[in-house]
């Protein structure tokens, strides 16, 4: 008897629509491509400046030598640049039907009436629709797409743009930085608390291309925010790219929560990065959900820089049939009294592929830190894998360090346990998968994002046998 | 020489500085017979034929390569019950080693294995320690490096573990400005079980380097691994330990854990404790910790009248005790604790 649990339903995400785009550049990667989207983009000339600084660190970066196989993702078959039939909107009834329909399929335009304070939805390279409510905009919030921040608010990106990430982080940041586009900017002025999340969401609908937008978000001192991710896209035999950028800056005394639900297709490289720069007295919390793409490199980081700031970090990981998913945390400490909390839990079957890979560093002058990691890794299957590669640094004396793993199936103990209290062997493996998730999915933004109770689609009930 | 040297069996991101050990050594060849040795034991056979296969990981290629064409000392043991003693004592005329020991269980053994420097001046060694455990047999293998703080030591250890065979390790790595280790353990038989147990003790600019491997292929195998370490100085410790579950292995059960005491904020601490798994019935958990002497443990013993340094000696002891009482020869455990209070005074 072995315990079943289905696949994730993508039904919903898997509505394609017909490649209908205003602008396509032609596949591949040269000079003349970045310069096009440049122009396209009617970027300023530093703009300009950086992508093409950033191509020729492309160029002379390797590609790494561990993690997944990365050899089917040919750069010359990758549109980097496809802009819909569509202009930035601040009203839904203005985005074309078809793209409207996607989000609405996808539960956006619901989720913003309920439960939150801001919408950015990009469609392909370019965000199709954007709004905040008006309350926000006079304590001097701002939610914008990319572009409209580089040319309203130059100096803030100016200073802050790639400075989180460096361009030479690795080979997929300098194509992020070189072909960049769509994206969300947010900043929160001092002392402002959002009691309510803004959300931003990612479709790429076209085939053979790739989805390179930038997230920017500063946190002013003193201010809170909880920010909401979501991305999709439906299932083509060809490769698709995401190379995102996210760069953090969570100033002293200030809170962000990063939530993100990733439900990318099969067919997608998933080669995201993402940073927080955490100040004085500063909280960031991350909560990820990654269940799609077909291979995932992702390990979302917090430099701890200021006296007292923490970090925690919640994520699930489901990987099904033909994924290799290879996520984790990394988390700097680099000053006193810094903090540090990762609970991760991950979930292989049908042959796929979870690790979970991370770094914690202790620097010298980090003292009395903590911290404390648990990761946990749930086999459902033999011809499934999972792997913790897990590096501890530790840098100085006067630390609390702790790191622990698990790996199994699931428990005869357990399951023996529950079917003395009646229950059926089915129901008893349903409620342990369901109990090992729980921790890591009741921090999910269920409530907000209508599209969790879709992405997590256990299926658990009759399904296991 | 520039060499790479214990390699990690998957690797992970350059910038974390993990994936090998770089050093720049010098490796001697041409070298004399090493002669300051002594064999104790009654009835196993010692020869000195020894016909090494390639490692399957070992310290990397140009150490193996040295090993295997100017090893100086070749010993191969099949065990009879009892106990066996091998002591290299490193001095004036005996400063570099480059030896093989090839450990056949037949029978249940107790084997001691010490390499201690009997000179002030830099010595060398290179070794490489196979062993098969056989059906039904239990090896107890206790390695203890005890040499001087100006040497360099490499050490690569295979083993091979049949059914129902068990082999318990025990390493007491305290010697050496420069102590490597390549441990690999091959668990192939139904119910095999290796217990590997070590304490290192770095202080100064001293590197320890540490890359244990387990691969469980037999039904029912079992590892443990338990590692306590104390850094002081600017030492710095990689510890790699990695538990495979290969597929096949059902009802296998892997543990492992380090834990790193801190007695300087300049010491460095890395450790990359690693589970890969292709097998869904397993039970694997590793852990690890770092942290500084226990400050109420401490206040406690001084109250007792004790220095800090008595004190913090005590705890470091404590936390070694149960490692240090796997060595059955009373002679050699005194040497240790007289070792581990000399490092620390």
């Amino acid at each position: 008897m072995r315990t079943k649990v289905e696949d994730i339903n993508r039904n919903i995400y898997d509505i394609k629509n017909k490649d209908n785009y205003e602008f396509k550049i032609k596949k591949g990667l040269s000079k003349e491509i970045v310069e096009e989207i440049s122009k396209q983009k009617n970027d300023p000339d530093w703009m300009r400046e950086i992508r093409l600084k950033a191509l020729e660190t492309y160029e002379k970066l390797d590609l790494p030598t561990w993690g997944p196989d990365l050899s089917e993702l040919k750069m010359d078959n990758i549109a980097t640049y496809v802009k819909p039939k569509s202009d930035l909107n601040s009203s839904w009834d203005d985005v074309p039907e078809d793209i409207k329909n996607t989000f609405d399929k996808l539960g956006i335009p619901e989720a913003e009436k309920k439960s939150l304070a801001g919408v950015g939805a990009q469609y392909d390279s370019e965000v199709v629709y954007h709004s905040i409510k008006e309350d926000l905009l006079k304590k001097g919030v701002i939610y914008t797409d990319m572009e409209t921040a580089v040319k309203q608010y130059p100096e803030i990106v100016k200073e802050h743009f790639m400075k989180c990430v460096p361009i030479n982080d690795h080979k997929f940041v300098a194509l992020h930085a070189a072909v960049w586009s769509g994206g969300s900017f947010v900043y929160v002025p001092k002392g402002v608390k959002l009691d309510i999340p803004l959300q931003s969401y990612f479709r790429l609908n076209s085939p053979e291309s790739g989805q390179f937008e930038h997230t920017l978000i500063i946190v002013d001192e003193g201010a809170s925010l909880h920010f909401i991710e979501g991305c999709s896209a439906p299932k083509y035999n060809k490769v698709n790219l995401h190379a995102g950028c996210v760069e953090l800056y969570v100033k002293d005394g200030a809170y962000l929560r990063y939530s993100t639900i990733e439900n990318w297709s099969k067919n997608m490289m998933n080669l995201n990065t993402k940073k927080a720069i955490v100040g004085k007295n500063a909280q960031i919390d991350w909560v990820t959900g990654s269940f799609g793409s077909r291979v995932s490199m992702l390990y979302p980081m917090s430099i701890l820089n200021g006296e007292n700031a923490k970090t925690e970090y919640t994520g699930i990981t489901f990987a099904g049939k033909g994924q290799n998913l290879d996520t984790g945390f990394k988390v700097i400490h680099n000053a006193k009294n810094t903090s540090s909390l990762v609970n991760s839990k991950s979930i292989s079957k049908g042959g796929g592929s979870c690790t979970y890979r991370a770094l914690v560093r202790v620097s010298e002058n980090a003292k009395n830190s903590k911290c404390s990691v648990s990761c946990e890794s749930l086999m459902l299957d033999d011809i499934s894998r999972s792997d913790t590669i897990p590096v501890n640094d530790i840098r100085t004396d006067e630390v609390t360090f702790s790191h622990e793993a698990k790996i199994g199936k699931i428990s005869d103990k357990e399951i023996f346990y529950l079917m003395s209290r009646g229950l059926s062997e089915e129901d008893a493996k349903a409620m342990i998968v369901r109990g090992f998730a729980y921790p890591i999915s009741k921090e999910l933004p269920v409530e907000y994002a209508v599209e969790m109770n879709n992405l997590i689609n256990l299926e658990l009930e009759g399904s296991i046998g | 020489m520039n060499v790479k040297l214990n390699e990690t069996p998957v690797r992970t991101s350059r910038n974390f500085q993990i994936n090998n050990l770089k050093l720049d050594i010098d490796i001697p060849t041409k070298i004399k017979e090493f002669e300051n040795i002594e064999i104790i034991n009654q009835e196993s056979k010692i020869t000195k034929e020894i016909e090494l296969n390639d490692l399957v990981y070992g310290n990397g290629e140009e150490l193996e390569e040295n090993n295997i064409k100017y090893s100086n000392n070749k010993i191969r043991i099949e065990t009879k019950k009892e106990d066996i003693k091998l002591i290299y004592n490193f001095d004036d005329k005996n400063l570099e080693l480059i030896n093989q020991i090839e450990i056949i269980g037949n029978n249940d053994a107790n084997i001691i294995i010490e390499y201690k420097s009997n000179t002030d001046k830099k010595c060398f060694h290179n070794g490489i320690i196979k062993t098969i455990a056989k059906e039904n047999c239990k090896l107890n293998i206790v390695i203890v490096n005890l040499m001087n703080d100006k040497s360099n030591s490499f050490e690569a250890i295979e083993n091979d573990i049949l059914e129902n065979a068990v082999v318990n390790y025990t390493i007491i790595d305290l010697g050496g400005k420069t102590s490597v280790t390549n441990y690999y353990s091959n668990i192939l038989g139904v119910n095999a079980s290796n217990d590997l147990k070590t304490i290192y003790l770095g202080k100064n600019e001293e590197i320890k380097d540490l890359n244990y491997i387990a691969e469980l292929k037999g039904e029912k195998t079992n590892i443990d691994i338990d590692v306590q370490g104390v850094l002081d100085g600017n030492c710095k410790k990689n510890f790699k330990g990695t538990i495979d579950f290969k597929k096949g292995c059902k009802k296998a059960k892997g543990n492992e854990n380090e834990f790193c005491l801190l007695l300087s904020d300049k010491a460095k601490s890395i450790a990359l404790p690693m589970l890969l798994c292709t097998e869904d019935e397993v039970e694997g958990n590793h852990s690890t910790a770092s942290g500084k002497v226990d400050n109420k443990s401490l206040f406690y013993i001084m109250s007792r009248g004790l220095s800090y340094k008595e004190a913090v000696k005590l705890i470091v002891k404590s936390n070694f005790n149960k490692i240090i009482d796997r060595i059955l020869d009373e002679e050699i455990k005194k040497e240790v604790l007289e070792e581990i209070d000399r490092r620390l005074d």
